[in-house]
């Protein structure tokens, strides 16, 4: 079953053009990967899907129910409830525990302080960062912070999660445990989830690759341009 | 200074110039407020370049009788003009130097990227600095310029001839260069040690936060406060009429110096008082808070209690002078009842009744000018207090825009600001007020008496056109009229709305910030 | 000499072993690369044997038959050092099929040919990183699997990103020149 679906979605920044019709389908449970060179409109992508920037023309449908639909509270509800996300750094409040990053969103949908503070210890735990609950974000290692983000994005069992470039920061063994715990506990509960990155390896985590070039898709998988070459066309070598 | 930043001076100048583009918001902010305090020194200035004449008959107390106002006429008064204008320029340094904090983001890539091509983390201070002295010349230039302009439209005798401001003297030329040169240096100078806690590495600027835990010594300030004010209390004349103030300040000596102590020790017990009862609120805040807004706030409270201090100080000194001058006040009036009391009995006594004119309104009327000072002071303070807010937001941005995108409203992020605001805010101002009043009756003392004098009343019904004698006067004894002085508990109450009042507009417009800043654009990995 | 030579001399350098062991214990640390023979393990003990680099240092019966143990000699300690210390020449791909065929693809062939061929050769990369990454998510997995797993994932990463360069580095040129 679809979750989430995009119909010729376009969105400019000023004169610059950076999604030309984009569609595209997430199923219920799956694992995909946006991926494509810089520029190509990845990160811009998962905004319009996420409900986090609109498109100018095209849609977004969440189960079916256009994003248009929803009013400007109602789609940061839906983000806080069904949606989890996950950048590439700077997302966990400084001044606050690790534990309490994790349970604030459940805090937000009005869950009790003791109640929230047991599932986000348990979501920890399950990202393997139980260690760091009472830290505060700076003082845990590039990893660890990225884990915990991960365990505030899931910590609300969300329908799709949305993560862009999560290991970019990451050295390659701290970005596979991370990306190992987050797709096996997605899988567990069955949660979509949209991965954007520019790296072969993390792509690799999905069950399914779809390759941006220029704004659009690119079937061929690989994100180029016109190709050009050959003896023909007179390419020098 | 060169030489220690192995800079040259037009490199420093062209690196401090190269924000002026980006960063108008603070170059602005800067510069009016340099024009402000500008404006109060030259004032200031003006009144004490004001000639006493020579007038033998009234000894050295002579008034300069060109002016409509008594403030200006008395030269025992002027010196406390003065003093008020040159206090008013303190809050305008504060100013400036929060202004210099406000990491606006194109700066803050500026001197991470200076670092980054190898500058000293004294050279991007001494960039800031200088960029900071830019606009606060800039400022002061203004200054002058609508000093001069205010000095030839003012220049307007009302009807009996009497200038109502001072502009037939000019101040002395060393002074107005003192204060051409001396604003952009001071500026300079508080901006250079505000963000002395603002890291710039090659990677960014970051600001340290100081993590001590603050204590409650600074309870001890007050208590010296206390002591201070007692001794002047103590010092007091005991039967003098009003003027100890006035006494005070023109005899100088010990209770002036104890009156300055005590007035210091105050106002830095209050300020470094801040921190801790940050702090205290925030834990507070933090066991009893059920929803994230307040839980957010709490747990930034404890994590840098000194914010509350830092953006706080100059308003909180505004409120303890505001309350102060209230108490003041109500000394004052307590005084205008006595006084008036004292020749409606003189006047009942005979038929003089010139008594009744006697009671001069003066102090109470001078305080009309106190309270403009306090309010330009406090609007001014919150202009920096607006800056310090603001740039609280500006250094959240990313993780702000983290939040959003995750689906917090920024509704409870605004909540998390004003808790953050209020909390420390509301406790201090309400602990401003009280010293404030404590301070102004524990000098003013908590009476006011008049009379208590002998004279003789003219009985004769034509009146008494040459000399009182036995046969057209007799002897009247006025009795002492005392009033208790009261706790101007309206006045208070009052200015405690109006700080309030002055917070949430501050930390609203602050929250404009939040919406700009927080954008998606925070969210680009590349 | 053979690197399953200078295998084998570093599986006996932690102490004798008889060939049926031996072969186990290859098996065990290099999982992926083809099991080894036991005639191969026979064949290569017989030419160390030869050369002094192992020596038999009697037999060991465990209820079947006699098997001989072999240990390594201080000529074979000697020659394991070597080999460890030699550094591999980082060449073994400037010549491969890879190369050569992304290079016709794109200066020889027709345009959409080498598309194909291209996009064909990108989904079997990025199908084999998939089954890879998949294998070393398995909490069943063993280290040594994993080890190889991280092995094969970085080179077919690097042949990715470098035939995604070459593309870039191809269609850039073709701009400049067509505009």
């Amino acid at each position: 079953m679809t979750v989430l679906e995009a119909r010729s979605v376009v969105k400019s920044y000023g004169p610059t053009p950076a999604l030309r019709g984009v569609g595209l389908e997430l199923a219920e449970g799956e694992v995909l990967a946006v991926t494509g060179p810089s520029g190509c409109g990845k990160s811009t992508l998962l905004h319009c899907l996420s409900g986090i920037l609109q498109p100018d023309s095209g849609e977004v449908r969440y189960r079916g129910r256009p994003l248009d639909a929803y009013s400007e509270a109602d789609r940061t509800r839906l983000r806080r409830t069904e949606f989890g996300v996950l950048f590439q750094f700077g997302q966990l409040v400084a001044e606050i525990s690790a534990a309490e990053n994790v349970a604030l969103p459940l805090l937000l949908t009005g869950r009790s302080r003791a109640e929230a503070r047991t599932a986000a210890r348990d979501q920890l735990d399950r990202l393997g960062v139980a260690e760091a609950a009472e830290s505060r974000p700076g003082q845990l290692s590039g990893g660890q912070q990225q884990r915990v983000a991960a365990a505030r994005a899931l910590v609300t069992e969300p329908g799709v999660l949305f993560a862009d470039e999560p290991t970019g920061a990451l050295d390659q063994l701290a970005g596979e445990k991370l990306l190992g715990e987050l797709v096996r506990t997605a899988r567990e509960r069955g949660t979509s989830v949209l991965l954007v990155t520019h790296a072969p390896v993390v792509a690799a985590y999905a069950d399914r690759e779809v390759v941006l070039h220029d704004g659009v898709v690119d079937a061929s998988g690989l994100g180029t341009g016109r190709l050009g070459a050959g003896a023909r066309t007179g390419t020098p070598l | 200074m060169s030489a220690v930043l192995e800079m040259r001076p037009a490199v420093l100048l062209r690196l401090a110039r190269a924000g002026t583009r980006t960063d108008t918001l603070r170059v602005v902010l800067t510069a009016a407020g340099a024009l402000l305090g500008t404006l109060a020194l030259l004032a200031g200035l003006t009144v004490a370049a004001i000639g006493t004449p020579l007038d033998v008959t009234a000894g050295s107390r002579a008034q300069s009788d060109q002016y409509s106002s008594l403030l200006l006429r008395q030269p025992g008064l002027r010196p406390g003009v003065c003093l008020a204008f040159g206090l008013l320029t303190l809050p305008v340094l504060a100013l400036a130097g929060q202004c210099a904090r406000i990491g606006a983001p194109a700066r803050d890539r500026r001197l991470a990227a200076l670092r980054l091509a190898g500058a000293t983390p004294r050279q991007s201070t001494a960039v800031v600095a200088t960029e900071t002295g830019l606009a606060a010349l800039l400022g002061a230039c203004a200054g002058f310029a609508v000093h001069f302009t205010l000095r030839a439209v003012l220049d307007e005798p009302n009807a009996d001839g009497r200038l109502p401001l001072p502009t037939d003297v000019l101040p002395h030329p060393v002074g107005m260069a003192a204060v051409l040169l001396g604003i952009p240096l001071l500026s300079a100078a508080s901006s250079a040690v505000l963000t002395r806690r603002v890291v710039v590495s090659p990677l960014g600027v970051t600001r340290r936060v100081r993590t001590r835990v603050p204590r409650p010594w600074p309870g001890l300030l007050l208590l010296a406060a206390a002591a201070a004010f007692a001794g002047v209390g103590a010092l007091r004349p005991e039967e003098s009429g009003l003027p100890e103030t006035d006494s005070v300040l023109v005899e100088g000596g010990l209770p002036l110096l104890l009156l300055l102590i005590g007035g210091v020790c105050t106002v830095l017990g209050l300020v470094l008082g801040t921190a801790w009862i940050s702090h205290t609120a925030g834990r507070i805040l933090h066991r009893h808070a059920r929803r994230a807004p307040a839980l957010l706030a709490a747990r930034r409270l404890i994590a840098d209690p000194w914010h509350g201090s830092r953006t706080l100080s100059a308003f909180l000194a505004c409120v303890l002078v505001g309350a102060g001058a209230a108490a003041v006040r109500a000394t004052f009036s307590a005084l205008w009842d006595a006084e008036t009391a004292a020749a409606r009995y003189e006047a009942r006594a005979g038929v003089d009744d010139r008594a009744l004119t006697r009671a001069d309104p003066f102090y109470l009327d001078s305080m009309f000018l106190v309270d403009v000072a306090v309010v330009t002071a406090a609007v001014i303070a919150v202009g920096g207090l607006l800056v310090a807010l603001a740039e609280a937001v500006a250094a959240r941005r990313r993780t702000h825009a983290a939040l959003i995108a995750s689906g917090v409203p920024r509704s409870v992020l605004a909540r998390a600001t004003l808790w953050q605001t209020l909390a420390p805010a509301v406790p201090a101002v309400l602990l401003a007020l009280s010293l404030g009043t404590a301070l102004g009756r524990g000098v003013m003392g908590r009476k006011a008496a008049a009379g208590g004098h002998r004279f003789r009343a003219c009985v004769a019904a034509d009146g008494c056109p040459d000399a009182l004698t036995d046969a057209n006067s007799k002897a009247v004894e006025v009795p002492e009229m005392v009033r208790t002085t009261h706790i101007p508990w309206a006045e208070l109450a009052f200015q405690a709305g109006g700080a309030l009042v002055l917070l949430l507009a501050a930390t609203a417009a602050a929250l404009l910030f939040l919406r700009s800043t927080a954008s998606v654009e925070e969210l680009r990995t590349q | 000499m053979s690197t399953a030579a200078h295998v084998l001399l570093a599986l006996l350098a932690a102490g004798p072993l008889h060939g049926y062991d031996l072969k186990k214990a290859h098996d065990l640390r290099f999982p992926k690369a083809k099991p080894m023979a036991f005639g191969q393990v026979y064949a290569t003990l017989g030419r160390l044997e030869r050369d002094g680099l192992v020596e038999q240092t009697g037999t060991d019966r465990d209820g079947g038959p006699d098997r001989t143990l072999f240990a390594l000699t201080d000529a074979g300690h000697r020659a394991l050092d070597t080999w460890l210390a030699a550094v591999e020449t980082p060449a073994p791909y400037v010549s491969s099929d890879l190369l050569a065929k992304v290079v016709v693809a794109l200066l020889v062939a027709d345009p959409e040919q080498a598309r194909t061929w291209l996009s064909a050769q990108r989904r079997a990369h990025t199908a084999r990183l998939r089954e890879l990454t998949a294998l070393k998510a398995d909490p069943t997995t063993g280290l040594g699997d994993v080890i190889a797993a991280d092995f094969a994932l970085t080179h077919l990463d690097a042949d990715l990103r470098w035939m995604q360069t070459t593309l870039e580095r191809v269609t850039d040129l073709h701009r400049e020149i067509h505009g």
